[in-house]
């Protein structure tokens, strides 16, 4: 059984490839939800960016625990560290959030 | 210094009238962008059949050779479809304008400056970024006639003073904290931030991202001037040699399929026939 990178990378079949991509929607949902929850709780400096922390940790590891079935290298394929990285986008995104809410619930009357 | 316990109070309705206005029209102006992405981009120029058949015959010596070393292929198809394609690639069956006729030189590749097609992409580029930049350039001038001189937002996380300049302009205060910012800010926090939404409503191939802007416009410009329009007959030559090279890497497989399934199994025999 052939088991270079070559080789495996030549084995894996697109369209789900495609269809595993919905992670990227599941991460970017919990981001909105944690901003929401830090700027809400009114968390500011570094709680909230451990709150983000915190809800990336737990989202991957319903993820892996769910969906990958514990085997993470077999659906994704840069393995546990693309599962855990919630990328630039997202990052973003909960900051974005995090001061709409922390505006509108603590600096406005 | 007593500035950190006490905050500013602010109206509520700067909240009702600057921030979620602000949040809304960006939204509203990313999938304007995106659909008028998708109107202005033109049908790509049909080819013709002869033109399509060069292309898809480099396309097809290409995956041949890329699969090469654990190709899918058993042996026979393997070696027929190379020396086909090498003799036709030698012959020069499959050029735009037909094998070169005796004693006479191929044609050279065409000049982008005369050949239409080519002038058709670039344009097209141009056309990409100049819709990308006017929708930015708009909401900012918008964003500082009208929003301009007043605090809107107070940012849950500290940053530097060298940030003051940049979010506080037009408030002239030099002791307030950096976290209370104008409304430019809010315009930046937005223009990060809603990549991520856009891509959950437009798909992932959306033209209203903007972290996908910095990847287009340098790489786009320095790519595309040194290929040039192809020159079909050089390629099919060098194709030959590569498609030679392939057949020295190619192994099928499924070559010991046999074994390895009993081995699999437990079921291969021990001792193997003297031969």
């Amino acid at each position: 059984m052939s088991s270079s990178a070559e080789a495996s990378a030549q084995l894996i079949y697109p369209q789900n490839v495609l269809a595993n991509a919905s992670l990227l929607n599941v991460k970017f949902i919990s981001a909105c939800f944690a901003g929401a929850a830090a700027g809400i709780l009114g968390l500011s400096n570094l709680s909230g960016f451990a709150l983000f922390l915190a809800a990336t940790l737990l989202t991957s590891a319903c993820i892996w625990g769910v969906n990958c079935k514990g085997k993470p290298g077999k659906y994704v394929h840069g393995g546990i560290g693309e599962l855990v990285n919630p990328g630039q986008d997202n990052a973003f995104t909960f900051v974005l959030v995090w001061t709409l809410f922390y505006a509108i619930v603590h600096v406005y009357d | 210094m007593a500035n950190n316990a006490v905050s500013l109070y602010l109206d509520p309705q700067i909240r009702d009238w600057v921030l979620f206005p602000i949040t809304l029209v960006m939204i509203l102006v990313g999938v304007l962008r995106h659909y008028v992405m998708v109107l202005l981009q033109s049908t790509p120029k049909k080819l013709p059949r002869n033109a399509l058949r060069e292309q898809r015959a480099l396309a097809r010596s290409q995956v041949l050779r890329a699969t090469a070393a654990y190709s899918p292929l058993p042996p026979s198809f393997f070696h027929a479809m190379t020396e086909s394609l090498s003799e036709a690639f030698a012959a020069g069956t499959y050029l735009k304008d037909g094998p070169p006729k005796e004693g006479e030189a191929p044609a050279g590749p065409a000049n982008p400056l005369t050949d239409p097609s080519a002038m058709e992409g670039m344009m097209g580029g141009m056309k990409t970024q100049m819709v990308m930049m006017v929708p930015q350039m708009v909401i900012m001038g918008w964003i500082n006639f009208f929003f301009q001189g007043f605090v809107l937002i107070k940012l849950p996380f500290p940053l530097t003073l060298g940030f003051k300049s940049m979010l506080q302009r037009g408030i002239e205060t030099p002791d307030m904290d950096v976290r209370w910012v104008s409304s430019l800010s809010w315009y930046f926090l937005n223009f990060f931030g809603l990549n991520g939404l856009y891509r959950l409503l437009l798909g992932n191939d959306n033209s209203a991202d903007s972290s996908k802007d910095a990847a287009n416009s340098p790489f786009a410009s320095l790519n595309a001037a040194p290929t040039g329009p192809a020159d079909y007959n050089k390629l099919f030559k060098s194709e030959i040699d590569n498609l030679e090279f392939s057949n020295a890497v190619y192994t099928w497989l499924g070559s010991d399929v046999e074994d390895r399934v009993l081995k699999r199994y437990n079921r291969l025999p021990q001792t193997t026939k003297a031969r």
